[in-house]
């Protein structure tokens, strides 16, 4: 099975790709201008901001970024496009030949772009007497496309490619909260030869199920030794199938020419200088890599937070991988919230000293568990702790005392204080360090030998 | 002139010739002060007129801004006085293609005023002390400044903002003047040129430098084959005057210009097609259709109602030469043309300051010849306007003869962002010869 996607996500800026509405609008056509209404006579200007996160998202995956780029006219009609023709990138898009790993898969590139977006159509009144209104408010907010090799082989992994780039994009350009329903793609799909295109699907979850429906219909098909027909399809959402797109007869030819407005931008020398951060997925990879941390516990420490993995290093660059991981995980992350608000900057500083006092032995992991819980608020410091020295002393007095049996056994066999030691940690709850104990019964045994 | 006298030279102007496709009709509105007055071409973006580009499917659009040129003419006092009339969307040769009004030569009102800015020189003729705004893509401000023996500036492509002037031919298009002689346009040529932030494509130009001059032009020789015998004449005498001035005339082959008009008639049509594409019903024209037609009925009727014969021809043509399988022999191989026409102009440049031909073949055809003409032939007249305008280079048509009474021009092409030479040029020229005004300007 091959499955390519076409995805379109938008790109987080604040004002349109060429003009200066806004991108928030929200009441309905309250965010247009005789630019992105396509008004005679005017003209776009290029939102450089735009052009600069295109070109990071196509460096990001590895593509080959072109030098000089232009805009393009791809003239179609509908009517939710102002102009009749969407300015896109055709002969020079950001960037070619690029790469994605999902996991150790690697997803070819063919190719990233930026273009301008159609306006919506909205349907409104009763059935029968339904009439399609435009909302112009989306009409040349920026989008990049990205167009994937054929190198998905299921709806899981397709779902899991896009999931997993979306991670990525987020944290490198800062995409919207609702990226995962706003995200739309077009699906090639072929179980067997022959290919089918499945038009604008919204959202994650519906590409998923567009693709998975498309896999059944087509297998069984082929199963019934029938052919699959070359078409473009269209995923109805509430029926959850695909359905033949009556709007698509024949291939569109879309005319492609040169946008003479906008101009040519060499974009070369800044895509080459661009310093791209490292997003969550590397960063996880090289938690792995360098800290011998377990793949999902890694991405589970990127994915609760950024400022948990930075914690997560502080730890492991002092601890070790294997003691940073378990705290990391264990108590840091079941309070990470409140232990971010609280402490903030200073979090690492008050964590290393807890840490480090269970590792010299001299507090318990219950203890360093419960000081964790009051540096996250949950908890008021217990009272007697730190217990005096005193305390200590008389109850490992009592018990000794009570235990001659043990005070015997000892002499021939120092194990039995084992026995003294288990009722004294359980006794006072932790409250002191195993060594310390010990040490404090085997000084009391000794007297008494 | 005073306000008055300005409003009746107007309604003169209008009433015998259609100059005009909406202008100010109140007499009061010409009093008060203004430093001068101007007309803009009807697709030249107005707040307070119609602007309708000579089409039907603009009807009633009152754009909510002005054009960058218009602005910058009102801001330095200048009182515009209408809209002037035009091919429709600038898709001709002789201003007869348009749906509000076809504009009458100032010497002979049965002959054409030449397109696509016919009206614009028709003002510049019949209205004593007026510019002009007029757009040249093809050839539109040097065509009817020769039909109507005024002076037509066109500036390199890129130093006029073209904010709110409707596209014909985005990469070709530029916004010129014309005027009866060139000190008006020396003068305001400055005032509309400039970056803008509006438009992309004027904010890498050069200040305008109106010192230098022309002391040689090279003639294309090739260029004047299909000539008339009394034009061929004309330009001949127009040629030995410049001798006579110390302008040195040197005979040149530039081979690559016999190519420019098919180019320019691919490039030009296929962004035209591209650009007509947003009147569909939508927002412009009217749906007097059954709405629950499919969208693309509907487009189809509306555009094939509202829209000329000749716009709907364009709209075909550059259709095709961008469809797949037709693009890379039409339009790809148009846009190399162009860069080939490009460098014959500079190879030229090194030797002489202007490339000089007569502006048109002929004078101004009689509106019963234009009828005659097929489209081939009508296209066939931009022969010598096109190359310099494939090329983006500045040229000016100035008045050189007078032929049965009407005038003819010629055309002197100037480097990228030289417009000042020329300039230079016209104003030598005047002191060599005195325009003829027409009889219809009081």
């Amino acid at each position: 099975m091959k499955i390519g996607l076409e995805i379109h996500i938008q790109l987080p800026t604040r004002t349109k790709l060429f003009c200066s509405c806004s991108t928030a609008g929200d009441e309905v056509n309250s965010s247009v201008c005789p630019i992105c209404l396509g008004f005679p006579g005017s003209r776009p200007m290029l939102n450089r901001r735009a052009l600069e996160m295109g070109a990071s998202i196509a460096k990001f995956l590895n593509c080959e970024i072109t030098d000089k780029v232009w805009f393009s006219r791809k003239t179609y009609f509908y009517p939710d496009l102002a102009k009749n023709y969407q300015i896109t990138q055709y002969e020079t898009p950001l960037g070619r030949n690029g790469h994605f790993m999902v996991g150790d898969r690697r997803i070819g590139i063919w190719e990233a772009h930026i273009e301008e977006d159609p306006g919506r159509i909205k349907r409104a009144g009763r059935a029968g007497e339904e009439v399609a209104l435009v909302d112009y408010n989306r009409s040349g907010v920026p989008l990049v496309e990205i167009v994937t090799a054929p190198d998905l082989t299921s709806p899981e992994e397709a779902r899991a490619f896009l999931s997993d780039l979306l991670i990525e994009l987020r944290h490198l350009v800062g995409l919207s909260p609702q990226d995962e329903t706003t995200v739309r793609a077009d699906g090639n799909i072929s179980v067997g030869e022959e290919r089918v295109e499945i038009k604008n699907i919204n959202g994650l979850r519906n590409i998923e199920r567009a693709l998975k429906f498309e896999v059944k219909r087509q297998s069984r098909l082929l199963a019934a030794g029938k052919k699959i027909v070359r078409e473009t399809r269209r995923f109805d959402e509430e029926l959850g199938t695909t359905l033949p797109s009556r709007e698509k007869e024949f291939e569109e030819d879309y005319g492609y020419i040169g946008e003479p407005d906008l101009g040519t931008f060499v974009i070369g020398p800044m895509a080459r200088a661009m310093e791209l951060p490292e997003t969550p997925l590397a960063r996880a990879s090289r938690l792995e890599r360098e800290h011998g941390v377990a793949a999902a516990s890694a991405r589970q420490m990127v994915l609760t937070s950024w400022e948990l993995a930075d914690m997560f290093e502080v730890l492991a660059s002092r601890f070790g991988g294997e003691t940073a991981t378990t705290w990391t995980l264990g108590p840091l992350a079941s309070h990470w919230k409140e232990l971010q608000e609280r402490h903030g900057d200073r979090l690492g500083s008050n964590v290393v000293p807890i840490i480090e006092q269970v590792r010299a032995g001299r507090i318990t992991d219950a203890e360093a568990r419960m000081r964790l819980d009051v540096l996250a608020g949950r908890e008021a410091a217990p009272a007697a702790t730190p217990a005096a020295e005193g305390d200590l002393e008389q109850l490992v007095a009592r018990l000794v005392d009570s235990h001659p049996e043990v005070v015997k056994d000892y002499r021939t066999n120092p194990r039995a204080a084992n026995f003294l030691i288990g009722q004294v940690m359980k006794e006072t709850q932790g409250r002191y360090a195993s060594k310390e104990v010990s040490d404090m019964i085997r000084k009391e045994l000794e007297k008494r030998v | 002139m005073n306000g008055a006298e300005l409003a009746a030279a107007v309604r003169r102007a209008d009433g015998g010739h259609q100059v005009f496709a909406e202008r100010l009709e109140d007499p009061i509105a010409y009093e008060g002060a203004h430093a001068f007055h101007f007309s803009a071409k009807d697709n030249l973006c107005s707040i307070d007129f119609q602007t309708r580009s000579g089409s039907r499917i603009l009807e009633g659009y009152r754009p909510p801004f002005d054009a960058t040129a218009i602005e910058r003419l009102r801001k330095a006092g200048g009182l515009l006085i209408g809209k002037t009339n035009m091919d429709e969307f600038g898709f001709g040769s002789f201003s007869a293609n348009s749906a509000i009004g076809v504009p009458r030569n100032p010497f002979d009102r049965e002959r054409c005023c030449g397109g696509s800015s016919g009206g614009a020189a028709a003002a510049a003729s019949l209205i004593e002390g007026h510019l002009a705004v007029g757009v040249s893509t093809g050839g539109s401000i040097s065509c009817p400044a020769s039909f109507c023996g005024v002076v037509g500036l066109t500036p390199t492509y890129g130093r006029v903002s073209r904010w709110g002037l409707i596209d014909y031919g985005t990469s070709l298009d530029k916004v010129g003047l014309l005027s009866a002689s060139s000190a008006p346009i020396r003068r305001y040529l400055p005032v509309i040129s400039g970056p803008d932030a509006l438009d992309p494509t004027s904010q890498t130009q050069p200040p305008l430098d109106m010192s230098g001059g022309v002391d040689s032009v090279a003639v294309p020789e090739e260029m004047l084959a299909d000539l008339s015998d009394d034009m061929r004449d004309a330009f001949q005498g127009a040629v030995g005057k410049l001798e006579g001035m110390g302008v040195e005339v040197r005979k040149v082959a530039m081979p690559a210009l016999r190519y420019a008009l098919p180019a320019y008639y691919i490039l030009a049509t296929a962004e035209a097609s591209t650009n007509m594409a947003r009147y569909c019903g939508m927002r412009y024209g009217d749906i007097v259709e059954d709405t629950d037609l499919g969208f693309n009925e509907l487009f189809s009727s509306v555009r094939s109602r509202d829209l000329g014969s000749e716009t709907k021809r364009r709209i075909l043509l550059g259709t095709f030469c961008r469809m797949v399988g037709l693009r890379d022999r039409y339009y790809i191989k148009a846009l190399q043309v162009r860069q080939l026409v490009i460098r014959q102009y500079e190879e030229v440049f090194r030797d002489a300051d202007a490339v000089l031909t007569p502006t048109m073949p002929y004078v101004a055809p009689r509106f019963d010849e234009i009828e005659k003409m097929t489209a081939l032939e009508a296209y066939h007249a931009d022969i010598l306007t096109v190359p310099p305008n494939l090329a983006g280079l500045p040229h000016i048509s100035l008045p050189c003869a007078y032929i049965g009474g009407m005038p003819a021009g010629m055309q002197l092409v100037a480097p990228h962002w030289e417009e000042g030479r020329l300039l230079s040029l016209a104003e030598r020229w005047e002191n060599e010869l005195q325009y003829r005004i027409p009889e219809g300007r009081a």
